[in-house]
């Protein structure tokens, strides 16, 4: 005979203010097998947990029930209890009496507290059917995989590679280094972005566990957690990276000329190109969109003056497989276009740039030397209007949330222009300066202080051009006003958006994204690093707006999840996984179809015992099962059971109401 | 030939007059037959809606419901203010069920509203409906020559919920379509801002200030004159001019055209037809520049070195 010991949780207030907690434990006490029942404040705690542990042995309980939150929040925490005390953690059942009762029910204390007992009443019984079950065993394929080279991917790559688990970091441009390779300083200490980068970049080609694939993409990701499948196209970049030195002649020759992305289109690049002198991999490769012979087929320069023959026309592209066992996705972030604000002119006139464009301006390895400059005309501005919040924190222009990091970079801004050109000014329209950070608020202050800069607070309604001028109309809230400022140049901190292609790739990784883009957490506080498909994790602005500081902490901390995942060689695995009994197996094959993990596929077996003839039945990858139960509900013979679910528990559960 | 649903709005038969006479000249010349609603009211326009939300949407539903009546698709409405009570209605009878529910009532005896018709600007019809293209072929007489800054006001693109036409910051419709009959339109950065109209009579130093600062930005971007598509517009920029000038002293000269005068001149009707003696400000220096060519800045040539490296490609 069954002995069941029942464990009603109050979570604080949470269930207790709208479920008779008492109430329910006296209803479980009725039930015939129910040998202990009993309530708590917090369950989940300590004390709580030694209640469930003595429990079990003091009245000799055959399985457990527990009511209180959902079993995504515990379950695992009362398994462990259940273990503790020497039990199969799989007879425990959790009454979800918080999610299902006392929250959604706070209006009818009388109903709601109904309700928990029948959710009692169903686990017990489902408890009685419950068997014992053992975790499973998966083999781990030790191999990381990094999508994306900036300081994120680059961070990530190095700390796992680091605990000697091998990395393949992919890099969708033919160089790693990101948007941090693109900046001047770096606030809140002003050092030199490059100095502090190019170390790390140079670290990431030659680590031995480091394999680094530039200029490619990840096409296809099959398989589960520990045993991934990548598909990886290697763009062709026409160059023979094997026989090329990077000597920089071909890049001299070539004839063609192409806005200049690193430098935010100021100057103009090659057609056989570097990113920038300090790319790693220092290889060029050849933007066939704007290659005359690609195009054309005349020119081929660069073939001819090649001295080791590196150049290759004829290369196409290629893909390559990977087995891997974690994912970090690192893809970073663009601008936001900030073409909708038609009130300030964006797009009509050339003196408005957006902060990264300034950021290469005053940047040392930059278009201009390392000195601010009007785009019109090339003069050295002295009046700079920097705007924040330039589509964020604007839900008429569609963002609503705050890009986070450009009240410290325009800070930032102002002093370094106030570095390159002395006696000029910065005015900053701002709508609150958000300076949460170790040294943030003192830069801010500094950046006022030791440059002068203006700080407007309101925004800006209008620019227009007034002879060589720009003038800024905006308010001044503080003094209660409207303003209007001459300037040289304005700088727009438009907002920080994800990178354009993160809903195909999140499509094809299987994990999810927000409206934005951005790459959604399994959870925003407990689990802010990885995805809710097991062994895939999130680095830097993939998943929000974040500075350099938190970007590396985050890729740290995906290097330490990516760690402990391959800490054994094998991995863990619940066993509330489907197994089909090929006697009563028709071989339909439905389940093959409905199975969403592809987890299903088909066997042959001897007709019967002894006999030549096959015929076909259904077979069930148990790593990558994940206990769904879509192909227990489609087999027509009841062929399939799900352990922790079969028939007899959820009938059990069914006549207990 | 087009048929359309012709909403004069009060100010046509009063101070505007010149604006619904060149509207119908230019009409006709284009083949479009207008049909003026019978027995038309007030659109409620300054007053009704800012005192009585019901009767901002009854005044103009019960216009809407007799524009139902005839059998023309679209309506057109010169004044600028009209439009945009009108539209409104439309917009909120159509999307807002509650609401329509309650102000069909208003009108009972008129019949009820189905939200057949069309409501738009004269802009708007002259640059969706009619189209740059037809208008083009009319044009006997360019007005080339002139330089001309389009103000469109604050109404006629905004709020952009409510017209669903053109840019409500920097819109470009007029723009093409005075570029059609020949003239250049100048960029013109204030061509949306707030000419203080309705402080016109309360506070006039408001408007003297706003509508001042327009016409300083007019003058700077190079334009013999100003062209408007609203009847409040020309006024405040006309006629409050002299005042303006005095109290800053400046000298704008810059006449505020109606764009259907300035289509009527190029669809060559005489300029005596035009009413312009109805403006404060004489049009004739503007006029004079009718003709004239316009130098227009020299592109810049290909450079040596861009030269040199197609040479090098070939």
């Amino acid at each position: 005979m069954a002995r069941v010991g029942v464990f009603v949780c109050f979570c604080g207030a949470n269930i207790a203010d709208f479920v008779d907690v008492p109430t329910v434990v006296e209803e479980a006490k009725k039930i015939r097998e129910v040998k202990f029942a009993v309530d708590y404040k917090y369950m989940c705690s300590d004390p709580g947990q030694q209640m469930i542990r003595d429990a079990i042995v003091q009245y000799r309980l055959t399985s457990i029930v527990v009511a209180a939150c959902s079993p995504r929040m515990h379950e695992k925490t009362f398994r462990k209890a259940l273990s503790d005390a020497g039990m199969n953690p799989y007879l425990l059942e959790v009454a979800n009496i918080r999610e299902h009762s006392s929250w959604v029910h706070q209006k009818d204390k009388k109903a709601a507290t109904e309700k928990a007992g029948d959710l009692v009443r169903m686990a017990v019984a489902k408890s009685i059917a419950n068997e014992q079950l053992h975790e499973i065993s998966v083999p781990v394929t030790k191999r990381a995989l990094v999508i994306g080279g900036g300081i994120a991917g680059i961070q990530a790559a190095l700390d796992i590679a680091d605990a000697h688990i091998p990395v393949t970091l992919v890099e969708r441009s033919p160089s790693i280094g990101g948007r941090m390779a693109q900046l001047d300083e770096t606030f809140p200490t002003l050092d030199c972005s490059q100095c502090i980068l190019t170390p790390k970049m140079v670290d990431v080609a030659s680590h031995p566990y480091i394999e680094l694939i530039p200029y490619s993409e990840v096409i296809e990701l099959n398989g589960y957690v520990g045993n991934y499948k990548a598909k990886i196209r290697k763009k062709a970049s026409y160059v023979n990276f094997k026989t090329c030195t990077g000597c920089g002649t071909c890049w001299q020759k070539c004839p063609v000329k192409v806005p200049n992305e690193y430098n935010m289109g100021i100057d103009k690049r090659k057609a056989i190109y570097t990113p920038f002198p300090q790319a790693v991999p220092n290889k060029p490769v050849i933007d066939a969109e704007h290659c005359t012979y690609l195009l054309k087929g005349k020119c081929g320069i660069c073939a001819k003056f090649c001295e080791k023959g590196s150049i290759d026309f004829k290369m196409q592209d290629e893909v390559i497989e990977r087995e891997i066992g974690a994912v970090v996705v690192a893809t970073g972030y663009d601008l936001w276009d900030a073409t909708p604000y038609e009130e300030y002119g964006v797009g009509r006139y050339k003196d408005i740039i957006n902060s990264l464009e300034f950021e290469r301006m005053v940047s040392a390895n930059g278009p201009t030397g390392g000195l601010p400059i009007r785009p019109s005309d090339g003069k050295v501005p002295k009046t700079v209007v920097f705007i924040k919040c330039v589509g964020s924190r604007d839900k008429a222009k569609g963002i609503e949330f705050c890009s986070k990091i450009c009240c410290m970079y325009t800070a930032k801004h102002a002093i370094l222009l106030h570095h390159k050109v002395h006696d000029s000014r910065a005015y900053i329209f701002y709508m609150d300066i958000r300076a949460a950070g170790k040294g943030y608020e003192e830069f801010v202050n500094r950046a006022q202080v030791e440059t002068g800069a203006v700080y407007l607070r309101g925004r800006v309604s209008k620019i227009y051009q007034k002879g060589e001028k720009l003038m800024v109309r905006g308010e001044d809230g503080q003094l209660g006003r409207e303003v209007e400022v001459e300037a040289d140049l304005v700088v727009l901190a438009t907002a920080i958006i994800p990178y354009k292609t993160n809903p195909a790739l999140a499509q094809l990784l299987g994990i999810s994204y927000d409206k934005y883009g951005y790459l959604s957490e399994a959870h925003p506080k407990l689990r802010p690093v990885e995805t809710a498909k097991a062994g895939i994790f999130l680095a830097g602005c993939t998943q929000a707006p974040k500075d350099i500081p938190d970007t590396v902490a985050q890729a740290s901390a995906c290097a330490a999840k990516v760690c402990g995942l391959f800490a054994g060689d094998t991995m863990k695995k619940d066993p509330m996984i489907s197994t089909v009994n090929n006697e009563f197996c028709s071989g339909c094959q439905n389940c093959v179809q409905v199975c969403p993990y592809q987890a299903i596929v088909t066997e042959e077996i001897p007709l019967g015992h002894g006999a030549r003839e096959m015929r076909t039945v259904a077979k069930i990858n148990e790593g990558v099962c994940q206990g769904c139960g879509s192909c227990v509900a489609v087999c027509r013979s009841m062929a399939i059971n799900l352990a922790g679910f079969t028939d007899p528990q959820i009938i059990n559960e069914i006549v207990a109401i | 030939m087009k048929k359309v649903t012709y909403f004069p709005g009060c100010s046509a038969h009063g101070t505007s007059e010149e604006f619904d006479l060149t509207v119908k000249m230019v009409m006709k010349t284009l083949d479009v037959e207008m049909e003026e609603i019978p027995d038309w009211n007030c659109c409620g326009a300054t007053s009704a809606h800012t005192m009585n939300e019901s009767l901002a949407y009854a005044l103009p539903l019960r216009n809407l419901v007799l524009a139902e009546k005839l059998s023309n698709d679209t309506m057109t409405i010169p004044c600028a203010s009209c439009y945009q009570r009108l539209k409104a209605t439309k917009v909120h009878m159509d999307e807002d069920p509650e609401l329509a529910k309650k102000i069909n009532t208003a009108v009972v005896g008129e019949g009820s509203y189905e939200g057949r018709v069309a409501v738009k600007s004269m802009l708007q019809y002259c640059y969706e409906d009619i189209g740059l293209e037809a208008i083009r072929e009319k044009v006997t007489s360019p007005v080339s020559g002139m330089k001309l800054a389009c103000y469109y006001g604050c109404l006629l693109t905004r709020p952009k919920a409510i017209t669903r036409f053109d840019s409500p910051e920097y819109p470009m419709s007029m723009d093409k379509i005075v570029e059609a009959l020949g003239a250049k339109a100048m960029p013109f950065d204030f061509k949306t801002e707030c000419c203080g109209a309705s402080f016109s009579i309360s506070d006039t130093d408001v408007v003297l200030q706003l509508s001042g600062k327009i016409l300083e930005m007019a003058k700077e971007s190079g334009a013999h004159a100003i062209v408007v598509a609203c009847p409040l517009c020309q006024s405040n920029l006309d006629m409050r001019q002299h005042d303006i000038e005095k109290k800053y002293k400046v000298k704008y000269d810059l006449p505020v055209f109606y764009l259907t005068q300035l289509m009527a001149m190029a669809f060559g009707f005489p300029k005596e037809k035009m009413m312009f003696g109805k403006h404060i400000i004489p049009v004739d220096s503007a006029l004079a520049h009718i003709g004239e060519v316009i130098e227009e800045p020299k592109k810049p040539v290909k450079g040596k070195k861009a030269v040199q490296a197609e040479s090098e490609v070939e």
